[in-house]
């Protein structure tokens, strides 16, 4: 008997092995007429529904007013519900937002910005002039104690009401970094009735513009966002108008790296932001995750050495560290190719950066003979530099909360290579509230503080002697205490200057010479990878200061 | 017969595997000492020299226990970090045990009131679960090898001084305390020669297990990051910093994990041993 079943058997296999055969051919023709539509936009129309979980690896903020001091996180969480008087597009040109239009007058003393009629706060407040006035009003107040509002400002003598959608800006001296600092997110417009309650207040629920409203706020946990009904104002550069096309957002915080990308794998979030290098490789093999890569304005992401007091008051001693430290092996082995080595001061978006690897080759025998040349010529027994009986130490605290840990092993590399020659460099990681005031106390010699801000503009705030004296929130800017004359004559001309040749040419040169001054030592961009599920579409980041948006996003799902 | 037969074999066979178990927590034991006493003996190299190269290298035969994000050999930091843990928890419980004996002796020697004061005072401790208490001195006094430290040792002294406190009293109306006392020596006579040492020997078998619970205490607070600070081979630290490439490279938590279990187990399994043998002399 079995041997009779057998031959059915086969040709009951075959039978079926020819149908599968077939069923796949048709599938794959199928699949190949689908093709031009299917693999180029496999989404259909965007769907207005859903909520779309965030994820942080920042700090959570202590106030979501980014007025109130002003830094990435807060100004991350704010793009979605503040928005500012004018943006800027990928190319870098500065576009109407809540102003229309605007010009300046001749001396480019007293500009006058033309508002949009339509628009209201999602507290029913109108948005006109005398909000501008109040929201300018409120960044420059001390009691506010903003810092990078405050310093972006620095300018502005007066705002007055010309009209009710015209308002006019009266500067001491001309700003040619005027709109470029306008257009961030530390100085977007809130409701003036909203500012008027307690700070408290106001920082839990602040009121603005933008797609999305505060609902709730569960500290340690998550912020609620929902959905503007009244929407009107999106940039120009926004791919659609009218309100957005999520109902809510959960904007949560994981600072833990390996748990946010295991929460991304897993679905529970949607997207995450300070992506690892390591999570980075892999989610480019995975088909459920994408990336968007969007490097901040600004400032490039670099080590300031203290030159307000030793070791580094020596500009040999500074250069000494330079060389002694092998960046290039560190960024390569950690980065996995993620982050590319920087050599300049700015950001490689800015379009003024200047760049000089010559001055940052790792060339330890250079750094030992500019040791000896600066007096510390002895070695003690643990192998440290040595000079009048002190130990040649770099205090250099690390914000946890602001460097991924790559970045962490970053330093920890530097702080290897820089033992060979003689440093001792002293890391001490900590949150991000013992760092500032570690920072404040001029309780450091190297450090690394990200700063962000549209424009070379940012040279005046990083490296004028001005910015060693602190914003009313306690932060000086200046971290490397560079103080030269010369560097601040340069940097106050160029601010002035508005034509647009003469101002590369002034901030090249004071960027030559900072460089040359080995005050800092470049390492890359400021990395912001985001990596997000693939079925959601339409996220971007502002190109205004690189903060996400989520007011084109959907969830094809 | 058969029931005999069990009885029998349950005898013999337990204790032949207890002599293993033994015998292995020994030969670990003395591994552990040389490691921390000598770690270039066993591992010549430099636990923090890096080598960018040659980083997420897994377990080779170049590299036994495979490289960390840096290029760092793993065994050379999970020997050299024994130092860190075996120091960490013999002076954690250097540390309970001492103030145990203090408040301990205070509470059974000088009468009911002092007795009441300590019992309520260790109660209060009590109620904070001991690792909690560890992170409330951290907060207080700033994270750091030293502080974390004392930090386990006051977390563990409560535990202590209870114990003591009941050896005292149980020891206190002996046969041999009543004859001292009939003779004419003072108190304290009496607690130096004839109470404490009666009160120490179970003591020392306690301390011998509450060095493993230290050490995994110690290293629980570096993986926080309140202990031993990165680079530092320390096994929680460590531990910490392979969290982050747990996905793609385990060796970097797995070894100073396996060493933080054996280590831990060592220490049980020698204090079991040690309690059994005291009981049965």
């Amino acid at each position: 008997m079995p041997a009779q079943l057998a031959p059915i058997t086969t040709a009951t296999r075959t039978t079926r092995a020819l149908g599968a055969l077939v069923g796949l051919v048709t599938v794959g023709l199928l699949v190949a007429g689908c093709t031009p539509t299917s693999s180029n936009d496999p989404v259909g129309e965007p769907r207005s529904s859903g909520t779309l979980t965030y994820a942080s690896g920042d700090a959570e903020p202590n106030c979501l007013d980014p007025h109130v001091g002003g830094n990435f996180p807060q100004g991350m969480i704010s793009a979605q519900y503040l928005e500012s008087l004018v943006s800027r597009d990928s190319s870098g040109q500065i576009i109407p937002w809540l102003a229309e239009s605007w010009t300046p007058s001749g001396d480019g003393l007293t500009w006058d910005f033309t508002l949009r009629g339509d628009v209201t706060f999602t507290d029913g407040t109108v948005f006109d002039a005398a909000a501008v006035q109040a929201n300018i009003a409120h960044l420059q107040d001390p009691e506010t104690l903003s810092s990078t509002g405050y310093l972006a400002l620095g300018k502005v003598a007066r705002v007055e009401a010309v009209s009710p959608t015209v308002v006019r800006f009266t500067l001491t001296e001309p700003d040619s970094a005027l709109l470029e600092s306008l257009s961030q997110v530390w100085l977007a417009m809130e409701s003036p009735a909203a500012l008027e309650r307690s700070q408290d207040e106001n920082c839990a629920t602040p009121v603005g513009t933008g797609p999305f409203v505060v609902e709730s706020w569960v500290k340690q946990n998550a912020i609620t966002l929902v959905r503007n009904e009244n929407y009107v104002s999106p940039p120009e550069d926004a791919a659609h108008s009218g309100p957005a096309y999520l109902d809510k957002v959960i904007w949560r915080f994981i600072p833990d790296s390996a748990s946010r990308y295991a929460a991304l794998q897993s679905g529970e979030v949607d997207v995450i932001d300070n992506a690892q290098p390591d999570t980075i490789v892999q989610a480019k093999q995975s088909d459920s995750i994408e990336q968007l890569d969007s490097p901040r304005p600004g400032a490039s992401n670099r080590i300031e050495l203290n030159s307000g007091q030793a070791p580094f008051n020596d500009v040999r001693v500074r250069e000494a560290f330079i060389r002694s430290a092998n960046v290039d092996a560190a960024v390569s082995s950690l980065f996995q190719g993620t982050a590319t080595r920087s050599y300049s001061a700015l950001s490689s978006v800015e379009t003024m950066g200047v760049s000089n690897d010559a001055l940052f080759d790792y060339a330890p025998s250079a750094a030992e003979e500019l040791l000896d040349a600066a007096g510390w010529s002895e070695t003690d027994a643990a192998g440290y530099r040595v000079k009048d009986g002190v130990r040649l130490s770099v205090e250099f605290p690390v914000s946890t909360n602001q460097s991924i840990p790559a970045e962490q092993s970053v330093f920890e590399q530097i702080q290897a290579t820089a033992k060979e020659t003689g440093f001792e460099v002293k890391l001490a990681p900590m949150d991000l509230s013992s760092w500032y005031a570690a920072l404040a106390t001029n309780d450091y010699d190297a450090v690394s503080a990200p700063y962000t801000k549209v424009g070379p503009d940012v040279l005046r705030i990083l490296y004028h002697s001005d910015s060693i004296v602190p914003a009313p929130s306690g932060y000086f800017a200046n971290l490397a205490q560079v103080n030269d004359p010369e560097i601040d004559e340069l940097l106050t001309t160029a601010a002035q200057t508005a034509d647009e040749k003469e101002r590369t040419s002034l901030y090249a040169e004071a960027q030559e010479r900072i460089l040359e001054g080995f005050y800092i030592l470049p390492l890359y961009d400021q990395q912001n990878h985001y990596l997000l599920r693939n079925d959601v579409v339409g996220l971007r980041t502002l190109p205004t200061v690189a903060v996400p948006t989520l007011y084109d996003a959907w969830l094809n799902r | 017969m058969q029931a005999e037969l069990a009885a029998y074999s349950s005898q013999s066979v337990r204790p032949r595997r207890l002599a293993v178990a033994e015998g292995l927590a020994g030969l670990l034991a003395l591994f552990l000492l040389i490691a921390a006493v000598v770690p270039q003996f066993l591992a010549p190299g430099d636990p923090l020299a890096i080598d960018p190269l040659a980083a997420f290298s897994p377990p080779t035969f170049a590299h036994g226990f495979g490289t960390d994000e840096s290029g760092r050999d793993i065994y050379t930091r999970v020997v050299h970090g024994t130092q860190y843990s075996l120091v960490i928890g013999l002076a954690a419980t250097a540390i309970g045990l001492g103030l145990g004996v203090v408040l301990g002796t205070l509470a059974g020697m000088l009468g009911p009131v002092v007795d009441f004061t300590v019992n309520r005072f260790l109660e209060v401790l009590f109620a904070f679960p001991g690792l909690l208490l560890a992170l409330l001195f951290i907060l207080v006094f700033g994270p750091g090898v030293a502080t974390a430290t004392i930090a386990v040792g006051l977390s563990t002294a409560p535990g202590y001084a209870r114990i003591i406190r009941a050896q005292l009293i149980a020891v206190r109306g002996a046969a041999f305390v009543e004859a001292a006392t009939v003779l004419g020596r003072t108190r304290w006579q009496i607690l130096a020669r004839h109470i404490l040492p009666n009160t120490l020997a179970p003591l020392f078998v306690l301390a011998t297990l509450g060095v493993g619970q230290a050490i995994v205490w110690a290293a629980t607070l570096s993986y926080l990051g309140l202990g031993a600070e990165p680079p530092t081979a320390e096994w929680g630290a460590m531990l910490s910093a392979g969290r982050t490439y747990i996905t793609s490279a385990w060796w970097m938590s797995f070894f100073p994990g396996v060493f933080i279990v054996l280590t831990a187990v060592t220490a049980t399994v020698l204090g079991r041993s040690i309690d059994r043998r005291m009981r049965h002399a």
